[in-house]
């Protein structure tokens, strides 16, 4: 079927008003936050609600069109690219907080909300939403969902899997199912809310996500400690943590990170440092204060150059803002930005920073790190030229080695940003053939014809 | 356009694609595509530069004259894309000749010499101020060709606050208009031109004339009335009078009723905040006037953005909605602008409600030392 007799399809289903074939709009949508991957779709639809977005699978099932869901577009792993063209379904318009209770600390939204929307109804309320990946101003909750993000508070309260409760999704072949709910306990039946959570878009269409909220915590401070190198900031992580502290937040930058934020946030970091670490805790004021008194005491015995404690709480959240910015920051130094995202014990951090400066080395580039210390989360950040088609091979084949070099330690090629296109020829050296397989069997019982988000998981 | 390039290719490729700059955009805001947000004009100019798109695609052409060129999208962006400066670009390409909307090219017209002639002669049967040429040690008022004719009392009020500025009636445009309307090299130029007719340091009214003469002649010449009063250039703001009187010396009207301080909230100057960064000094000033309010998103666009609200009206008053839903709970008596295009946006919609628009020279006016 051609697009024009697609999209007229489709506005039969959404209103004329929003489908979209103009090929500008089509360009607009052929990308994502990840660079080096662009293909266009047919057409991009956005549906005002689950009905609609049941109705476009319904249609695209029946034509074997592909569908890719998307929420911001802010995703690192390509998961957003119609690879296979097709349809571009971007939930958007579906940015309704329905519901805030109290009461049973859950919070009821429509996917395209924004993640600081549902932070900032949660705080209006008293509560906390608890993940926050960097990209929350403008990533989706659909979106954090669908890629199960991390975000800097992880150490103490896990992911966003650790926080849904429920999920509505439609399905490729037209219903809409409830899984989960309100409730923290409930084991009727295979855990799908689990399942769907960070499926990236190839089992369903989420419509509507019911997150679990936390009472917020009375207060809340950050601190910085700088280190000569990024495997000294690595063993004082691993020595905060044996001294049975468990901070919410860990993060850590090397010397490239910190110039690249500070030329951004003007904050008066010292950039003369080899690396930094940013803690924070909250809870109880006074807890708060010992635990960052502790956790400064313990980098100042494994040698940090400098504590200091942010004085206000805007000074805090100023930290952290910065700390959100450092991928866009490190795109000041050049032309192209590649950032991945591996994971490894955190006992090995220090060993994984050291791998990961050689292997820059070895391959001549600039490659800075930071990253969710407390989660061995590290974002090796590759910046070069885009013109430099050599300097990107080397890259690619850095990148290969960090991925072996996670793995080796006992890692992950991925800790938060998703498979995605990005990462999908690596996924088997992590799964084995076998898990692999069944991914795609559980793939085939939702997706019959094949249509969701092809070239990700489960192709 | 065979193979020539549109865009500096180090300005577009700064661009990462993080998304961050999307909130804070009010064209994205309104339709949610990411056509209409800045990062998806920027993968559009891209592929205008690589020749995926052709510069007379429709997506492109609308999508250029859509943007407000408020560049609310440049301070939130971390990698430092510099948005303004690919906008001013696309347009010199896109709005040539008969693409160019064509009541853009009626406002240009305005600004050529016979205009101007008409604009100053406008100026001076309006009374804004004038006062002969003086030497680069004198600060110098630029008059703003819209202000002077639809506001001369801006002029007049910064001239009542501080008498040493000179505001020669001969000045020129400042080519504000013409860079913001596809046509960069003469609005360099007549920037050029307007600093040699004002020579040493001119003292502006107007948000939009403000950041184009600050990019063009540079910071040390260049600056906002506000920022420079609080600067500590005319009368000591400690001392502004808390009890503000009109030009008569008669107290006004919310002071002569409940005697209480004034309400007084701010609508930023779109380029003045996110291009030249002034937005903390007209608060301040404002703090000493009366009881300063905030205005929920005060540093988002009204939809004045220049020639943008007699281009695109509808879309100026979609963008505006919000902002008006937001001051009708603040009970303000006065809302304070910085930009003769915001003080024509604003007055008109606020006709009729208890809050009156007035410029923010006309405010500190009405308050200095007698
Ligand atoms: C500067 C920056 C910082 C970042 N920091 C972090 C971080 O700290 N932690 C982290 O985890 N990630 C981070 N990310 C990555 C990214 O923001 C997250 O992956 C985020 O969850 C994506 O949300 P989105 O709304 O943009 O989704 P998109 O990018 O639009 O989509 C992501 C995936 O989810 C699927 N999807 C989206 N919506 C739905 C839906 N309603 N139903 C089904 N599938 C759907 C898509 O098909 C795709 O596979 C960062 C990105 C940037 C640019
Ligand atoms: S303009 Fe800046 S904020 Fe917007 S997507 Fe590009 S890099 Fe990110
Ligand atoms: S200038 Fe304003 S309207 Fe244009 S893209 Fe930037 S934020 Fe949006």
């Amino acid at each position: 079927m051609d697009s024009t007799e697609l999209a007229r399809r489709l506005a039969e289903i959404v209103g004329e008003r929003h489908v979209r074939i103009a090929e500008g709009d089509l360009e607009a949508y052929a990308r994502d936050a990840t660079p080096l991957f662009r293909h266009r779709p047919d057409v991009v639809v956005f549906p005002g609600d689950a009905t609609e977005v049941a109705a476009v699978l319904t249609l695209a099932t029946e034509l074997s069109v592909p569908v890719v869901p998307r929420g911001a577009g802010s995703n690192l792993a390509a998961a957003t690219v119609p690879l296979a063209g097709g349809i571009v379904l971007v939930l958007t318009r579906l940015t309704r907080i329905l519901e805030i209770s109290g009461p049973e600390l859950l919070a009821r939204v429509q996917p395209g909300v924004s993640t600081k929307a549902l932070a900032d109804a949660a705080a209006a309320a008293g509560l906390l939403y608890v993940p926050d990946p960097g990209s929350q101003v403008v990533s989706t909750v659909g979106g954090n969902v669908a890629t199960c993000a991390g975000g800097l508070r992880g150490l103490k309260y896990g992911v966003t899997r650790n926080y849904v409760l429920g999920l509505e999704v439609a399905l490729a072949t037209g219903e809409i199912i409830r899984t989960g709910g309100r409730l923290w306990k409930d084991v009727a039946g295979y855990d799908l809310t689990r399942l769907l959570t960070g499926s990236e878009g190839t089992l369903g269409v989420i419509t509507e996500v019911t997150v679990a909220l936390v009472p917020k915590p009375a207060a809340a401070r950050t601190g910085v400690a700088y280190f000569t190198d990024l495997a000294a900031a690595g063993r004082a992580v691993a020595a905060v943590i044996g001294a049975g502290i468990t901070p919410a937040t860990c993060e850590f930058l090397d010397r490239t990170c910190v110039a690249a934020v500070e030329d951004y946030a003007h904050l008066g970091l010292d950039t003369d440092a080899g690396a930094l670490l940013l803690f924070g805790d909250d809870g109880d004021p006074e807890m708060v204060e010992a635990s960052l008194a502790r956790i400064g005491q313990v980098c100042t015995e494994q040698g940090a150059t400098g504590v200091t404690l942010a004085g206000s709480i805007a000074a805090s959240e100023d930290l952290l803002a910065a700390r959100r910015c450092s991928l866009p920051a490190l795109s000041r130094l050049g032309s192209l930005t590649i950032l991945e995202d591996a994971t490894v014990p955190r006992p090995q951090l220090a060993e994984m920073a050291d791998r990961i400066a050689a292997i820059a080395a070895k391959h001549r580039l600039t490659i800075g790190t930071f990253g969710h210390a407390g989660d061995g989360n590290l974002h090796p950040t590759c910046v070069l030229d885009a013109h430099d088609t050599e300097a990107i091979e080397r890259s690619h084949a850095a990148f290969g080695e960090i991925f072996a070099a996670a793995m080796e330690l006992g890692g992950t090629i991925t800790g938060e940003h998703g498979v995605g296109a990005a990462k999908l020829p690596y996924l088997e050296r992590r799964l084995g053939a076998d898990q692999l397989a069944l991914l795609r069997r559980i793939k085939s019982a939702f997706d019959p014809a094949g249509i969701l988000n092809p070239g990700k998981l489960g192709s | 356009m065979a193979g020539d390039k549109i865009f500096d290719d180090e300005l577009l490729s700064r661009c990462m694609s993080c998304g961050f700059c999307l909130p804070s955009c009010p064209t994205y805001r309104l339709t949610g595509e990411e056509a209409s947000s800045p990062r998806g004009r920027i993968t559009l100019m891209r592929a205008v530069q690589e020749d995926r798109l052709d510069v007379t695609d429709p997506t492109v052409l609308a999508q250029s004259e859509f943007c407000l060129g408020c560049r609310a999208c440049e301070p939130v962006c971390p990698a430092g894309v510099q948005y303004g400066q690919l906008l001013e670009q696309w347009r010199d390409t896109e709005w040539q000749g008969r693409r160019r909307p064509l009541l853009a090219r009626g406002l240009l017209a305005m600004m050529s010499f016979v205009g101007m002639v008409g604009i100053t002669l406008l100026g001076l049967v309006r009374r804004a101020a004038v006062t002969r040429r003086g030497t680069e040690a004198e600060p110098h008022l630029m008059l703003g060709c819209v202000e002077r004719v639809l506001y001369p009392k801006v002029s007049r009020s910064a001239r009542r606050l501080v008498p040493a500025l000179r505001a020669p009636a001969v000045q020129g445009c400042c080519g504000a208009l013409h860079a913001h309307n596809g046509e960069s090299e003469r609005g360099r130029r007549l920037a050029r031109r307007l600093g040699r007719r004002l020579p040493g340091t001119i003292v502006t009214t107007s948000g939009g004339c403000s950041a184009h003469l600050t990019a063009e002649l540079g910071a040390d010449r260049v600056v906002e009335f506000s920022a420079w009063i609080a600067a500590g250039n005319g009368p000591d703001p400690a001392q502004l009078r808390a009890i503000m009187l009109d030009e008569n010396g008669e107290p006004l009207p919310p002071h002569a009723s409940g005697g209480r301080p004034a309400r007084i909230g701010l609508q930023d100057s779109c380029h003045l905040r996110n291009a030249v960064g002034v937005w903390r000094e007209p608060r301040e000033l404002i703090a000493r006037l009366g009881e300063y309010v905030e205005v929920p998103d005060a540093g988002g666009c009204c939809g004045a953005a220049g020639s943008y609200s007699v281009l695109r009206p509808a879309d100026s008053r979609a963008v505006l909605a919000p902002k008006l839903d937001a001051l009708a709970g603040l009970d303000l008596d006065y809302l304070a602008v910085v930009n003769p295009g915001c003080y024509r946006q604003l007055a008109g919609a606020l006709k009729g409600s208890r809050t009156r628009v007035v410029h923010l020279a006309e405010l500190l006016a009405t308050a200095a030392p007698s």
